[in-house]
């Protein structure tokens, strides 16, 4: 999967490899994060959207997948946001503690 | 996750790192480590609170007041969940 990175023309200049090996770094992580999220937003709005598959995708069903992904979308950066805020707070409580997962 | 390594060697010369820029790589990875475990963190909450919370069809691409309520109970019982399960697990291991 790591090519398509490479694919969409990421590549290192190599007149500066710190940057470059940043560069890449950042590419996986967002490759990655970005894969998670059609995943799971697929997953989850095909139980919710479709639930009885017809020979196409109707007008309805592709409007509620819209709605669906801006709505998980939501979901997702609200439960960031409060996780993140606990995390902090954790961290305040006991310095040192922090990540458990 | 070998893979990124091994398309790095393709295109990356390392050898022109200095000693400066290897720490900085280096501290550079350990951060965007983290931020990736939170975010693997933040998906599978995501996933998990989605179950719990968005019970109805599907009518706004918002979340509302109530689903927006629950998931942010729902990240903080988990946590919860977790410390407990974690407490009772040592609890058991100093019985023991």
């Amino acid at each position: 999967m790591d090519n398509i990175s490479n694919g969409l023309g990421f590549g290192a200049s190599s007149s500066d490899p710190k940057a470059a090996v940043m560069n890449q770094v950042r590419q996986e992580a967002a490759m990655t994060n970005a894969r998670q999220l059609i995943e799971k937003v697929n997953e989850h709005c095909f139980e919710k959207c479709v639930p009885k598959p017809g020979s196409s995708l109707s007008s309805g069903e592709t409007t509620c997948f819209t709605q669906c992904m801006e709505k998980y979308m939501a979901a997702w950066n609200t439960v960031s946001r409060q996780y993140i805020n606990r995390i902090q707070q954790e961290q305040g409580r006991s310095a040192g503690g922090g990540g458990i997962f | 996750m070998d893979s990124p390594s091994s398309s790095l060697q393709q295109n990356i010369d390392l050898s022109k790192l200095s000693e400066n820029d290897k720490h900085e790589l280096q501290q550079f990875i350990v951060n965007e480590s983290q931020k990736a475990r939170i975010q693997q963190s933040v998906h599978s909450l995501t996933d998990i609170c989605w179950k719990k919370c968005v019970t109805g069809t599907i009518r706004s691409g918002k979340l509302d007041k109530n689903e927006e309520t629950c998931a942010q109970n729902c990240v903080d019982r988990f946590l919860d969940a977790n410390m407990t399960v974690i407490r009772h697990l040592d609890n058991m291991r100093n019985q023991s």
